[in-house]
Parts: structure tokens; sequence; C-alpha cells
């Protein structure tokens, strides 16, 4: 982008001086778009850390209780083997609380917790709106529909990544896969799944909130405490697709997160012609 | 030459290329600076939303200790759940009924007195209390009388507790809509007043228990005054001789040891939204 200031001229003014050339930019992603990813962050770390804080209340991994530690909650086990094995740890006070004090709200705050909860549920709702009604206006729904190809395509990019670090070690050649879409296959499969994940996330919500009135829902997910489960594992989706976003957003350079913020890019390509980095 | 640029025929789905477009570069900063200035105004409210509403143990092990409570905080936060205990009511029906199952099914069903577990001596000298009534009086009803004086049903719903567990339990008893009929509320009155005046505390202390029971969800068919459990007599376990039995709300509504039932007009006290749970709680 140039930083040079522009003299100061009408568009169409017969003067002398010469125009400054236009910057070349791409359309990317609409404002509400980028409004609802950003606010996302907030809303998505708010379910997470209450949401935790409520499984404390009723843990769906349980085990006989510990003849020792009289703990029967499989997450506060993790706790507490943190504490027996990292150095620094070994004289916490609460090893089964650790887990919900480093990753939830906390332990024994089941009320605050279904408050937030709620607030950041509703907010999730709503928002998800913005970010449907920013992809219609956008046009930016198509480049976000699975392809047949996509399956095959995206696991050549996952092995493109895994390969990245040895070949880079090694000083080999390792070859981005071809590709001539606005995201590449697994691109495509991750920004599509998240919200599609987004949607059971609510649909199993209301199924665990309203279990009598909405009874059909729990039951197209096999019952109420399979709702739970399911509930559960669809928060750990989030959870593993944000690590490797952001360090593949920053990976790909200024250009791809300055993107979701303007809402324009500089790298302008042709259709027929695709990236080939190394 | 001049080259000629055949335009694909596009499908409605298909994806398309992205729109490029000259834009002056002043333009171009002006616009950026303002969706820097735009967001980071956004990340900064975040943040400041994030302590104005994060609980006040979790703001003091992330290192915050200057205290966060305030009335505003307060009411925003139980806004939320007057606003979701709204929708819960939205949702609820009286012909909507919850499922049931069959005596196959049933699973343990823990005692859940959140205290220590009343001395069962409370139980032979036990009436029930009911005031508020059109009649102006109030009645005492003992054991005896409600076993023989109301047909009894039997059920076999799903308990659901705010926690997140449940159970599938067989229950018997009265239909609260009867015990209605039988002794109607004053014309105005809109909400049952449970209480149980037996309730303890951790410490085995007298911990008085009480919920608001809107009306309506009393009319429901299959709201219950239950007497048996599992086909037996009420254990204390289980709030002898008589528990209230609302499928449709939460477990904390399901009153144990019922000794007084009030018609009033106002919404009246809850134990746990006095606790900062929610109100309505139907499910």
């Amino acid at each position: 982008m140039s930083h040079s200031t522009p003299p100061d001229c009408e568009p169409n003014s017969t003067s002398t001086l010469p125009e400054q050339p236009g910057v070349l930019v791409v359309r990317k992603h609409h404002f509400l778009v980028r409004w609802s990813h950003w606010l996302n962050v907030a809303i998505l770390l708010g379910l997470v850390l209450s949401g935790i804080s409520i499984y404390w209340a009723s843990p769906i991994y349980q085990h006989e209780p510990d003849p020792n530690t009289g703990n029967a909650d499989v997450a506060a086990d993790v706790g507490i083997w943190i504490c027996a094995h990292v150095p620094g740890l070994h004289a916490y006070s609460s090893p089964p609380d650790w887990i919900y004090k480093h990753m939830s709200l906390g332990p024994g705050m089941l009320a605050q917790a279904l408050r937030l909860h709620w607030v950041c549920a509703y907010s999730l709702m709503l928002n998800g709106m913005v970010y449907v009604a920013g992809l219609a206006m956008g046009g930016g729904w198509r480049s976000l529909l699975p392809r047949r190809t996509d399956l095959l395509d995206a696991l050549r990019m996952f092995r493109y990544y895994l390969g990245f670090p040895f070949a880079k070690l090694a000083r080999r050649q390792w070859l981005h896969p071809l590709f001539n879409t606005k995201y590449n296959a697994l691109q495509r499969t991750a920004y599509f799944s998240v919200p599609v994940a987004g949607l059971l996330s609510v649909a199993t919500g209301w199924a665990i909130h309203k279990p009598m009135q909405l009874h059909w829902l729990a039951a197209l997910f096999g019952g109420y405490n399979a709702a739970r489960v399911w509930h559960f594992w669809l928060m750990w989706i989030y959870i593993l697709f944000v690590v490797p976003h952001v360090i593949l957003v920053f990976a790909d350079g200024w250009d791809t997160l300055r993107s979701m913020i303007v809402g324009w890019s500089t790298r302008v390509e042709r259709p027929e012609v695709g990236r080939n980095e190394q | 030459m001049k080259s000629v640029s055949v335009k694909k025929p596009q499908s409605f789905f298909g994806e398309r290329s992205l729109p490029a477009i000259e834009v002056a570069p002043r333009l171009l900063r002006n616009q950026s600076r303002r969706d820097f200035l735009v967001f980071g105004a956004g990340a900064l409210a975040a943040l400041a939303g994030a302590e104005f509403l994060l609980p006040q143990d979790t703001l003091s092990r992330m290192g915050m200790h200057r205290n966060m409570d305030s009335p505003g905080k307060e009411w925003f936060l139980n806004k939320a759940l007057r606003i979701d205990d709204d929708v819960a009511e939205a949702f609820y029906s009286v012909n909507r009924r919850v499922p049931t199952y069959t005596k196959s099914q049933v699973t343990p069903l823990k005692n859940n007195y959140n205290g220590t577990t009343p001395d069962p001596g409370y139980i032979s000298g036990w009436k029930l209390t009911l005031g508020g009534l059109a009649s102006g009086l109030t009645i005492s009803l003992d054991i005896r009388h409600v076993l023989t004086r109301f047909s009894m049903h039997e059920q076999i719903t799903r308990l659901v507790c705010v926690e997140g567990w449940s159970a599938i339990a067989w229950w018997a008893g009265l239909r609260f809509d009867d015990l209605l009929r039988a002794y109607p509320p004053m014309p105005q009155a809109k909400w049952a007043h449970v209480e149980s005046s037996v309730n303890l505390d951790a410490s085995g202390n007298p911990d008085p228990y009480f919920m608001s029971l809107d009306l309506a969800t009393a009319h429901h068919p299959q709201t219950l005054l239950a007497t048996h459990f599992h086909g037996q007599p009420l254990t204390v376990d289980h709030g002898a001789p008589l528990r209230l039995l609302v499928p449709v709300k939460l477990g904390l509504k399901n009153v144990k040891a019922i000794t007084r039932i009030t018609y009033v007009a106002e919404e009246p006290r809850d134990y746990w939204a006095e606790r900062g749970y929610s109100r309505y709680d139907g499910i």
C-alpha cells in the first residue's frame, strides 16, 4: 500500500499535477462478517469459560470416587495429575480444582456461570444472524460452499503443513498446493464446518435447556444425556480450531490479518493463476 | 492484436472471483484508519465488558482485586436470567406433555437434599397447611386425608437438575390441579408459594425452603403432589410424606416435605432465585 502523501487534486481537474495512481484491492470480507468474527472471539471465550464452570457442577465423565482423594471427576483428575507432575505446582492448594481455576470461571459458581452463559449464548445467536447477513450481502457465502474435490485437496493442504517444518529444517523444496479460489480447501472445510458446529452447539444447548418443551429436539441428539455429550465435544471443535487458525493467519502475513479488520486485500490475482509458495 | 476474454457461464452457487477495485490511496488510508479505530474501540469495550461482568472470584484469580460488584452488574446479569425465564415461559404449553417412560427405564435417584437430610421425626405429626384460599379459611390436611380424598395418579418422568444431571423416576400422587379444584385459591391469585419448614442447611440448622410456582404450571396435568416413590410411600430422603413433582420445571422447584402452600397475587420469594439462579425454571 502506498504511504506517500497524494497531491491534493480534484478527480476530474484539468490541473497539470500528476494524479496519484489508485491502489488495486479486492473486497474480501463484508463489514458484518468482520464485526461478527471479532465479536465471536469474546463470545466464544465467554461460552467456553462459563460452560466448563457449568460442567463442574455435574461432570459428564465421572468414575467411582478415588479412595484417596474422594474425587470422581475425570477433568479434576487431569488437574491432580498436572499438580503432581509439574514442578512448582506440587504445593498447589486444591489440585482437583486446578483445571477449573485455569480453564473456566472457576469451580463452585454455577449460578454466576449460568447467567454469563445465557448472556453469551443469546449474543452468539444474534451474532450468528449478523454473520449470515454479512455472508449474504457480501456474496462471501459462495466461497464457503464445500466441493467434491475438497476432501482430497484439504488432505493435501494438511500434508503440506505437516511437512513444512521438516522441509524448512532440511532446507528442501516443499511446494504449496495450487488453488485459484478465495480459500484453499482446508480453509473452506474449516470455515464451513465451524459455523455448522456452531449451529449444532446452539441446537444441543436448547435441547439441554428445554428438554421437556423441546423434547423432540433432545430426541434428535439421542436424548437429554446424549445432548449434553454432544454439547461438550462440540466445544472442543472451537478450541482445536482456534489454535491452528491463529497460527496460520499470522503465518500468512499481515495482509491476511488486516483484511479481517479493513475488509480488503492487496493480493489481487487473475483467477487462473494460483499461488505457489515455498 | 486485442485479446478477447471469454466470460465463463456462472452458476448461482459458483465461486465468483473477488471484485478488484481501484481506490485512491487517501481514501484507503482513511477507511483503514476508521476500521482500525472501530474495531480497536470494540476490543476495549469487550475488555471493559469482561471486567464488568466476570464474577469477582474469577477476576481476583486473574489478578484484579478491585471490587467490581455493583447494582448495575447484578441488574444486567439478572436481566439475562429474566429474559431467559420469559423465553421459557413462552415455550410452556398446558397441552404439551413431557415424555414418560416405562418401569424398566427407571434410573437411580439420589438424595439431593442440599443440606442435611431432616430428621424423620416431623413426619408423624405432619400437616399440609393451605392459605390464600377463596374461602378465606386456612385449611390443614393430614396425610390420610390427602391419600383418601384424592385420586392417585402414577407417572414415570425425568427429573432434571439445574446442575445438569437427571434421573427417570416412578412417582404417584394427586394432581396439583385436583387440589386447586378442591380448595380453590382466591380469584386474584396467580402464584403458589410452596414451603418446607423442615429443611436444614449443611450444618443441620433450620433453613426453611420456599419457592414460587406459577398457577398455570400448577394446573399442568403432570404436576403432582407426590406421595409415593417407586411404588412405596415416600421416604425422608425423597421428601416424605408429600413433595412436589413438576417435570416441566427444574428439579429445584420440586420441593420436598411440603408443609405449607399459600396462594398469592404477586410473585413470592424463591430460595434459589435469591441465590442468583433463575425464577421461572421452565424446561
